[in-house]
């Protein structure tokens, strides 16, 4: 996405959710399909199973339907839909007292395997993501996937700088450790740093 | 790591090695990421570092995700905050936390109607009884399987059976959204027969039932269209 249009997407989420503010729900509905995927994509770092990625998203945007009217602006609109969701998954999960529910490799549904995608990197990576304590996935996901800033996933998760600076050194760290071409030492620079 | 020529970038190898993944999603500011390039320049770990993560970036990117059509849930939501406008509001107004659900208070008359709604159940079951025993002793029981040969209707692509709490509303919207439409049921074993609302491929249609919670059981009965 260009930065024009990035922009653009900022100045109509925010017309959005002063729509929403005012209680219309049409807004609503368009700023719910805006995220969907993203958020859906998102939480399925929480949870393999649809139904819970349907439900923490529902259970975000009744958030966001009700507190709309209390946004400051102090953050984006994006940052804040985000942070509404990461805390609502956190509390969900809490409330399954375990990380049970969470993403293990046997609970990938077969169909969400391409095969003309499925390489062996993909595999090593996969596994060494899950194998992540949940925020340290998370940190990733929300800078690698979602594109947010430091100080934005700082914002998202209620943490300081320090502490997202820290959970995305051992998630690298461990990460290193799942994918052998990279943590033998003899990756090679040149090749992949393109 | 060589830093003989300009030992301050020794020190700064902690902090900017940590800045390397938002270098990746390009969201330091100039100033910031030209640090980065500056010691990127002296730090061969730091390059390696870089390499690794634009590695992981790019697999992240082009990880497969199951596409889901949001339609059926938005209906959900809209449902429920049809059923929630009447209801106090269950979130504070700080910062969009969710706040934990409002206690439910007991009203004075609702113990005496609670009282009286289960001395009527009570009347009612004793009527009933009186006179299904003696029918239900004449009448062999009548069931079948969900799996038994029965007949079915012709255009039949799919039987779900669906949650016994289900809305009208949140059933409706599963189906528009995999394009099905009732064709027949619910039998007593609760099965819906449904047809095909659009060419979409029968497998589609299953697939998106059966990533629905409120979808006890769904099964094709298309040959050949059954599991991906």
């Amino acid at each position: 996405m260009t930065m024009a249009a990035k922009n653009s997407t900022k100045g109509r989420d925010s017309e959005l959710l002063v729509a929403v503010a005012g209680g219309d729900r049409q807004a609503l509905a368009e700023l719910y399909l805006g995220y969907h995927r993203r958020l859906a994509r998102f939480l399925s770092r929480f949870t393999p199973r649809y139904e819970n990625v349907e439900e923490i998203i529902n259970d975000t945007f009744m958030v966001v339907w009700q507190s709309a009217k209390d946004f400051r602006n102090a953050s984006q609109v994006s940052t804040w839909v985000i942070g509404i969701a990461y805390r609502t998954a956190l509390k969900s999960l809490r409330r399954q007292k375990n990380h049970a529910a969470a993403r293990s490799l046997d609970e990938y549904p077969e169909q969400t395997v391409d095969p003309a995608l499925e390489t062996e990197v993909q595999d090593w990576l996969t596994r060494g993501l899950n194998r992540l304590p949940i925020e340290q996935r998370l940190t990733l996901e929300l800078a690698y996937h979602m594109g947010h800033s430091l100080e934005e996933i700082a914002a998202i998760t209620e943490c300081p700088v320090g502490t997202v600076k820290a959970r995305m050194f051992h998630a690298r760290e461990k990460l290193r450790l799942s994918l052998p071409a990279l943590g033998g030492g003899g990756f090679d620079v040149t090749a992949r740093n393109q | 790591m060589k830093f003989t020529h300009r030992s301050g970038e020794a020190r700064q190898h902690p902090e900017i090695s940590a800045l390397i993944p938002w270098y990746v999603n390009g969201t330091l500011d100039e100033r910031e990421a030209q640090r980065v390039e500056a010691h990127l320049a002296l730090c061969a770990m730091c390059r390696e570092d870089l390499a690794q993560e634009r590695y992981v970036y790019r697999g992240m990117n082009s990880a497969p995700f199951v596409e889901h059509i949001p339609a059926a849930s938005l209906k959900r939501l809209q449902a429920q905050l049809d059923g929630a406008e009447a209801a106090p509001p269950a979130v504070s107004a700080a910062n969009g936390r969710p706040a934990a659900e409002p206690a439910r208070r007991a009203l004075p008359w609702q113990g005496w109607m609670a009282a009286s709604v289960a001395l009527m159940a009570v009347a009612l079951g004793l009527v009933a009884a009186d006179r299904w025993l003696p029918y239900r002793a004449r009448v062999q029981p009548d069931y079948y399987t969900v799996t038994a040969p029965i007949p079915r209707p012709p255009n039949e692509v799919i039987r779900a059976v669906f949650s016994p709490h289900i809305t009208l509303v949140e059933m409706q919207a599963i189906l528009d959204e995999a394009q099905l439409r009732i064709v027949s049921g619910p039998t007593e074993a609760g099965v819906y027969s449904l047809a095909a609302d659009s060419h979409r491929p029968v497998n589609e249609s299953l697939a998106l039932l059966r990533g629905h919670a409120q979808v006890r059981f769904a099964e094709s009965t298309v040959p050949g269209a059954g599991d991906p």
